[in-house]
């Protein structure tokens, strides 16, 4: 390879890659160059991808996109998925020291003097052929029974939420490192012309007194992976994307002329002062002109039709709302976006749970049904992994004051339950199991880090093989302790 | 594997390997890389991870007997097992295993290895950790275009790569890029003209010199001083609220622009507060250690949290100073630098000897901190101190002077008469729960009943005195008090603390209808606080509240009376107001310091004990009963007490049983208290030099209302700085105590230094240190030449990269340690060099081997950090407000960027945009949120400062080309710099264009582009004479006014021109 050449291409490569995850327009760019010299080759071996490591997938992936719906702030499982009916007997009476057995608890309830048990308020069910039991709180994920695997025996390291979060985005309790969203668009590329490869969106919380915990830049950041492969943070509502608008009183015709004339300008420059990244920038200008419509576009719901809101329901059009963020994940995973994140705030019951779950509930569980009715539709369900979960559990004892229709929940680190469907997860699974008081796992412990390792499994990555070098060592996704795929829950 | 790195050791094509590959192999660039990054990992410093007993990173472990023979014996290939395992055909015995490592040597690694050993097997240091000499510079042929010696390391360089150096650049290029380098801003005009008109000699020395004179030199170098330290305006996580720390950002400022010798810059930093006497300055420079991210999550462990403060500052001085990644042995030895695990602990040690709690309160002022006054107030802060020190002995001269007058009132038997604790006339209300008639209060003398609610009863307490004990559905109302801001009050009682961890109120009179103005206090999770609250500003809008209490560390013991008092002093202030625990000062935190409760406090509501009414954060009402707890002696008093009154008070029961006592029999804390009492009630002298103490306190608050707050260290005065090593770096896993220490691999601490941050502090600049100069200086020139001289300028370790230049390094490390650290001398140095003054023209073949400018064959060409490039706007549109420091400011921000990710209490949720002067400051004192950093910043790759960065990632995305265009601050910009252009050019297009060009360019446009110009003008005209409306908008972006005597349309031509001008890729690159 000639080295002029290779130094270009190596700096438009860099480039390229900023565009594809950062920004947008991986596709467009490498279309713009595909007949000069230096266009890029297909560099992954997704025959469909743009960027990413050459080595990946290392055997064929069942997943291609993911939409991740983290409730922020850690729902109660007793109330949604775990169902234990003994506790009906036990209401009030303290949680058993043999339970408990010296678990650190946070400080909130670390001087509470007793434990007293609060049985969930909410009636359960059996569902599908599976049987799965689910809350009456989440009438529409129980009709998707057969379509998802429930874990029930999640367990993390962190009893806090800045330290839990930052673990299950991104495998260390201590911010730093990249989120998982950032190991794909790093590692898999972008699957789009003009949307980035990561969306982080954030919804709010559903009812007023529900317990609200902070997001924050570093749970989509891409830590030592490069910046590029950071999440986008697209906002619902009237500006998507940070500074896309342009100024009032530039029309479309002034700002084509506009960067008309500062692309003649800069090649002038270039001419010049020979630095390949001039040529680079001016492409970036043009990516972001391509950008002004395509990202409008893909955010305009009006050319839904009706019968997308006669399924979702009319939050789905209200800006902030998760199910309007969802909605618009399934655009986004339509359009090629690899990783979309949605953040659902409100989910840190301290209080009131029989008051906020409800609604909390309610908005993710239709939407979420929606979602993969939608998915489903379009041929895209098998190769779209939807991930439904917090980031602990909470404590089948209440906090604070205990009534037979109130009572709140501290954190618990040692079990919790999640979902996950579609992208080659099997349907119909129960997997784990939790004592009578949902409070320690029995069955099948299933850790922060083998969530993760089955995340990678199911896009076909081997999560030991999955590294990046970063002082050194070879850092990974699931770190360095040992970790297992679950493959009670892969089809 | 650094990139650095493979490129030496993977090919001759490397211009960097070019001229090594005719000599014989060098240790350190080309043998030791491979070790470290395919053998350390199961042969390197780490024992527990260590294969076969055999390591590889020391010349013993690699060349010495084994008892199947050495890994390496030097100059003989065949004895060598090293080489013997690395050629192994079998992938079961070869080296690296392949299953195992995924690490595979390719031929020209093995044949390194391979020269190596028949070499002879050089063995040397790690060439960071080796001593520094000045080296000599080498010969060059072309000795005319050395301008310093730092041009002839480059030049044999650039030489041996058969490279010439670029052309010099013309004067206007090097005038931008020395200006922009010196102070962060393009050249004023003003210079400019004056530097092009200069003919001699010395000309350009002297713009050299006026920068570095330019008081914004310390702000630009400030600006990357601040990512290193880590400086934020918020606590950085969870409710992220404000933190009051810019005394620090401004002291970086000031240290810059007064040249502080960076050896002593590092001292004050790291030790200011252990240095004899320290300055305010010295103080406030130790914020570098308070700038890390803290907590006050509920549910927090402060032993974990104590873990990661030490951990991060010690990674700080880690990459900061030494340029190592110590963190690295957090669990385990380090892989690939010698520094072992209690190494590292040793290291934390210096930093868990601290008076900070854990918890930062989510105040912008958790202690230790420092009021720093404003520059005009530090003589009377002086004068105040001193002042309050000689009341103080006064006080005590006093106390013994009235010694026989005190003993004459006990002898005529006064303390046997004593009614109240103090005198009578300052009692506002007692409580009398035994009063024959039922309960009372005692009103300004006058008797009235009062409520208690079934369920709240009325005992014997300890000692037989009458409590009020609540359940959780019962109160006592009392009659309504006049208490208004500016009424002076203090409430003294006992409370019982129940078991319960939950929040309650303890008495309160306020009007919960009406945004709960009034005063209350109360108990949230054994944490006692009192607050006043004023009126709303208006309906819907929050009331403010002034609100004090003890800090976390002094909760209340449950199960306990506990005597509280709190005072108010009429000012309705945090500063104003007071908590007393058992007769002590508490140290308080809890609120802002200057949180003022504004408008009157004053209600008709009643007062009541026991009962609470509040309101949760979702506005839902709330009950708050003292349920199981209790109260006794309540007493309000119509004055601030002072510290003796609190304590009188607090001893009042035992001045009543004292009162049946002789004088003879009095114990000695009865005397005590008496003798208070007899000085506070009765001795007009003594009460008048704790008045005057009161106003200096006043007068206190008002300095510091007038300054600011900053964090600083302070070491626990009753122990030594030690640690645990922590157990695969678990908080709660603690092996060893280690003591304060450095890693053994390096020049080790003098006997003389103690072990603590003082010592470590000297440490790092002994001379005998051989990394602090070296790293600091590749600091510097990655600022200048956008990569250092050792590209991974955070990593100095094995694992980081090679110096392209070792020897300038070394020199430039030497020059600036005999210069006494000077900053601005090794600047200067840089930027008269030959080197420095090169165009930034490239050519095809320097393209091809030269690609990323390590060998500096031509000038700097990057594009700037984000603050320049927004300054640079600022600047050349005459936006820019050049005020140096102050607090923080929130330019245009675009709407919901902290509030969608901000929690619902936090103080940062809301992004309230300053107006006027605050839009247009220099970027460096933009607020800065770490949660959710300025979004234009962050597109250009700022950090988040969460942690140190001592090196920017360096991106180009259409994400940018977004905010350059059409951000309101660049749009604003564009538009000021076409009407002044307009107004002060003339009518002539070329005249207006030179205006523009030589303000964002220092150039005037070439023929050619003036076409393009023209053309594009003329574009834009078209449109908007076509849609004045459109012109019209526009205009009007931005908060400042367009100048309406210029035409419309002409102007928002002009506006588009400037951006596309302030667009080009020349402007946005240094």
């Amino acid at each position: 390879m000639h080295p002029f050449k290779e130094a270009i291409r190596a700096e438009t490569r860099r480039q390229f890659f900023g565009t594809a995850a950062k920004g947008i327009g991986g596709l467009a760019l490498a279309n713009l160059l595909a007949h000069d010299a230096f266009a890029l080759p297909q560099t992954s071996q997704a025959t469909d991808a743009i960027g990413g490591l050459p080595s990946l997938p290392h055997f064929a992936p069942t997943a291609k996109r993911c939409i991740y719906l983290h409730m922020m702030g850690a729902p109660p499982q007793m109330d949604l998925l775990d169902h234990k009916p003994g506790m009906k007997d036990w209401y009030d009476k303290d949680l058993p020291e043999s339970i408990r057995q010296g678990q650190r608890l946070t400080t909130m309830t670390s001087g509470q003097s007793r434990f007293p048990i609060a049985p969930s308020v909410f009636e359960f069910s059996q569902h599908g052929q599976s049987g799965a039991w689910f809350s009456e709180l989440l009438p529409h994920t129980a009709s998707m029974a057969d379509d998802i695997a429930i874990i029930r025996s999640m367990h993390t390291d962190a009893i806090n939420h800045e330290p839990a979060i930052t673990f299950i985005q991104t495998g260390q309790q201590i911010p730093g490192r990249p989120c998982i969203g950032s190991w794909f668009a790093y590692g898999l590329g972008s699957m789009n012309e003009n949307l980035p490869t990561f969306v982080v969106m954030n919804a709010e919380r559903s009812h007023p007194r529900a317990g609200v915990q902070a997001i924050s830049a570093k749970l989509w950041s891409a830590g030592f992976l490069s910046p590029e492969y950071a999440g986008v943070g697209l906002r619902t509502g009237a500006d998507p994307v940070l500074y896309l608008k342009d100024p009032d009183g530039v029309s479309t015709a002034v700002r084509r002329e506009m960067l008309d004339g500062l692309s003649e300008l800069n090649r002038l420059r270039h001419a010049q002062v020979g630095d390949p990244e001039t040529l680079a920038r001016i492409e970036q200008y043009e990516m972001a002109f391509k950008m002004q419509t395509s990202v409008p576009e893909m955010a305009d719901l009006s050319s839904e039709p009706d019968s997308t809101f006669e399924r979702w329901g009319e939050e789905a059009k209200q800006a902030g709302k998760f199910q309007n963020a969802a909605l618009m994940a399934r655009r986004l995973v339509e359009r090629g976006v690899r990783f979309v994140q949605i953040y659902h705030r409100g989910w840190d019951v301290h209080s009131y749970a029989p008051q906020v779950l409800p609604a909390q509930a309610r908005d993710v569980d239709r939407a979420a049904w929606a979602l993969i009715q939608d998915l489903k539709e379009r041929g895209l369900f098998d190769e779209t992994l939807v991930i439904w979960g917090g980031e602990f559990g909470r404590t089948i004892y209440s906090q604070g004051r205990l009534t037979p229709t109130d009572y709140g929940r501290d954190h618990h680190p040692r079990c919790y339950s999640l979902w996950m469907a579609g992208g080659g997860v099997k349907g119909g699974v129960v997997h784990g199991e939790t004592d009578e008081f949902s409070y320690n796992i029995v069955k099948d412990p299933v850790h922060i880090r083998d969530f993760q390792a089955t995340i990678l499994h199911l896009f076909g990555i081997d999560h030991e093989r999955f590294t990046h070098d970063h002082r050194g060592l070879q850092a990974r996704l699931t770190g360095v302790l040992p970790a297992r795929v679950v493959h009670e829950v892969v089809a | 594997m650094c990139c650095l790195a493979a490129t030496v050791v993977s090919g001759g094509s490397s211009p960097l390997a070019a001229q090594e590959s005719v000599r014989t192999v060098d240790f350190q660039r080309e043998v030791r890389p491979i070790l470290a990054d395919n053998c350390f990992q199961c042969h390197g410093p780490d024992p527990s991870t260590r294969r076969a007993g055999l390591r590889l990173d020391t010349r013993d472990g690699a060349l010495g007997a084994r008892p199947r023979g050495a890994a390496v014996v030097p100059a003989d290939l065949e004895a060598s097992l090293l080489y013997e395992r690395i050629t192994q055909r079998n992938d079961r015995v070869r080296m690296p295993p392949p299953a195992l490592s995924n690490k595979t040597l390719s031929d020209e690694q093995i044949d390194v290895l391979k020269r190596w050993i028949e070499e002879g097997a050089s063995w040397d240091q790690h060439w960071s950790f080796a001593e520094i000499t000045r080296p000599d510079p080498p010969a060059v042929a072309d000795e005319a275009w050395v301008r310093n010696p730092l041009d002839q390391f480059v030049l044999a360089r650039l030489e041996a790569a058969q490279l010439r150096p670029a052309p010099e650049a013309d004067r206007r290029t090097i005038a931008r890029r020395v200006a922009l380098d010196l102070t962060g801003l393009p050249p004023d005009p003003g210079m400019l003209a004056s530097f092009l008109s200069d003919t001699s000699d010395q000309a350009y020395e002297g713009l050299v010199d006026r920068l570095l004179d330019s008081r914004h030199w310390g702000e630009h170098r400030a600006r990357y001083w601040l990512d290193a330290a880590r400086y934020g305006d918020t606590h950085g996580i969870h409710i992220d609220n404000y933190r009051e720390m810019y005394a620090y950002r401004d002291w970086a400022i000031a240290a810059f622009n007064n040249n502080q010798p960076f050896d002593e810059f590092t001292l004050d930093q790291v030790a200011g507060d252990l240095l004899p006497e320290p300055s305010l300055d010295q103080l406030v420079a130790t914020g570098f250690q308070r700038n890390n991210i803290t907590t006050n999550e509920g549910g927090v462990v402060p032993e974990e949290y104590e873990a990661i403060y030490a951990k991060d500052r010690a990674e700080t001085i880690g990459s900061v100073f030494l340029g190592l990644t110590v963190g690295c042995a957090t669990c385990h030895d380090h892989k690939f630098d010698p520094i072992a695990q209690r190494e590292f602990y040793a290291m934390t040690a210096f930093f868990r000897n601290t008076t900070q709690y854990v918890m930062d309160g989510n105040v912008s002022d958790p202690p230790p901190i420092l009021v720093v006054p404003d520059d005009d107030d530090r003589a009377l802060w002086s004068q105040l101190r001193r002042e309050a020190a000689d009341i103080d002995g006064q006080l005590q001269a006093r106390a013994a002077s009235v010694e026989p007058m005190f003993v004459e009132w006990l002898t005529r038997g006064h303390h046997r008469e004593l009614e109240s604790p103090l005198d009578p006339a300052a009692e506002l209300l007692t409580l009398a729960l035994a009063d024959a008639d039922g309960p009372a209060v005692w009103l300004e003398g006058e008797r009235r009943a009062i409520t208690v609610h079934p369920g709240a009863v009325i005992e014997p307490g300890p000692n037989g005195h009458p409590v009020l004990m609540f359940d959780a559905n019962s109160w006592a109302e009392l009659p309504s008090l006049a208490l208004d801001s500016d009424t002076p009050f203090s409430m003294a009682l006992w409370i019982y603390q129940p078991e319960d961890e939950g929040n309650f109120v303890v008495a309160g009179q306020y009007d919960q209808q009406d945004g709960a103005r009034g005063w209350a206090m109360t108990i949230s999770s054994r944490q006692l606080s009192f607050r006043v609250t004023g009126a709303r500003a208006a309906p819907g809008r929050g009331a403010t509240s002034a609100r004090v209490g003890p800090i976390n560390t002094k909760r209340m013991p449950t199960g306990e009376w506990t005597h509280i008092v709190v005072t108010h002093d009429g000012t309705a202030e945090r500063g104003g107001l007071h908590v007393y625990q058992n007769g002590e000062l508490v140290e308080e935190q809890g609120s802002e310091f200057f949180a003022k409760a504004e408008g009157s406090i004053l209600t008709d509501q009643p007062f009541y004990l026991g009962r609470g009414d509040a309101t949760s954060s979702t506005g839902e009402p709330e009950v708050r009963h003292f349920g199981g707890g209790g109260i006794a002696d309540v007493r309000l008093f119509n004055r601030a007490l002072t510290v003796d009154e609190a304590q009188i008070v607090f001893q009042w029961r035992a001045l009543q049983r004292a009162a049946a006592k002789s004088p003879e029999a009095l114990t000695g804390d009865e005397r005590d208290t008496l003798r208070l009492r007899y000085l506070s009630i009765e001795d007009d002298e003594y009460r008048r030099l704790v008045a005057r103490k009161q106003e200096i306190e006043r007068e206190w608050r008002e300095v510091r209302r007038r300054g600011s707050v900053t964090h600083v260290m302070q070491e626990r005065p009753d122990s030594e700085p030690d640690a645990h090593v922590l157990i695969r770096g678990m908080y709660d896993q603690l092996g060893a105590r280690v003591v304060a220490g450095t890693p053994a691999a390096l020049p080790p601490m003098a006997e003389s230094l103690p072990r603590n941050r003082l010592g470590l502090a000297r440490w790092l600049v002994d001379e005998a240190n051989p990394l602090t100069t070296r790293v600091t200086v590749n600091r510097f020139w990655q600022q200048v030449f956008g990569t250092g001289l050792v590209e991974t300028s955070e990593d100095f370790g094995a694992q980081g990269a090679l110096p392209s230049h070792p020897a300038l390094l070394d020199w430039l490390a030497v020059d600036f340690r005999e210069s006494g650290w000077d900053v601005k001398q090794f600047f200067r140095t840089v930027v008269t060099s030959a080197t420095y003054r090169q165009a930034a023209t490239t050519t095809p073949d320097k393209l091809e081997r030269d690609p990323q400018n390590r060998l500096v064959s031509r000038g700097p060409h990057f594009r700037m950090d984000a603050e320049m490039v927004r300054d640079t706007a600022l600047a050349a549109s005459g936006l820019l407000v050049r005020t140096i420091g102050g607090p923080s400011v929130k330019p245009y921000q675009p709407p919901g960027v902290w509030s969608t990710v901000a929690m619902p209490q936090s103080n940062t949720r809301r992004y309230e945009q300053d107006t006027g002067d605050k839009l247009y400051r220099r970027s460096l004192y933009t607020f800065w949120k770490r949660s959710a950093p300025p979004p234009s910043m962050d597109i250009f790759n700022a950090p988040t400062r969460e942690h140190s960065t001592v090196r920017r990632v360096r991106t180009n995305t259409p994400l940018q080309a977004l905010v350059t265009m059409n951000d309101t601050q660049f749009v604003e910009a564009s538009r000021h710099l076409a009407q002044r252009a307009m107004r002060e050019a003339g009518d002539d297009f070329d005249r207006r264009l030179d205006y523009v060009t030589t303000r964002l360019l220092a150039r005037d446009f070439t023929p050619e582009e003036r076409a393009v110009a023209k053309r594009t003008y003329g574009r834009f005209i078209d449109a908007y004479r076509g849609d004045p409306d459109e012109a019209r908008s526009l205009l009007a972006v931005g908060d400042s006014p367009f100048d309406a005597a210029l035409p419309v349309t002409d102007s928002a031509a002009w506006t588009m021109l400037a951006s596309q001008v302030m667009n080009l890729d020349e402007v946005l690159n240094k």
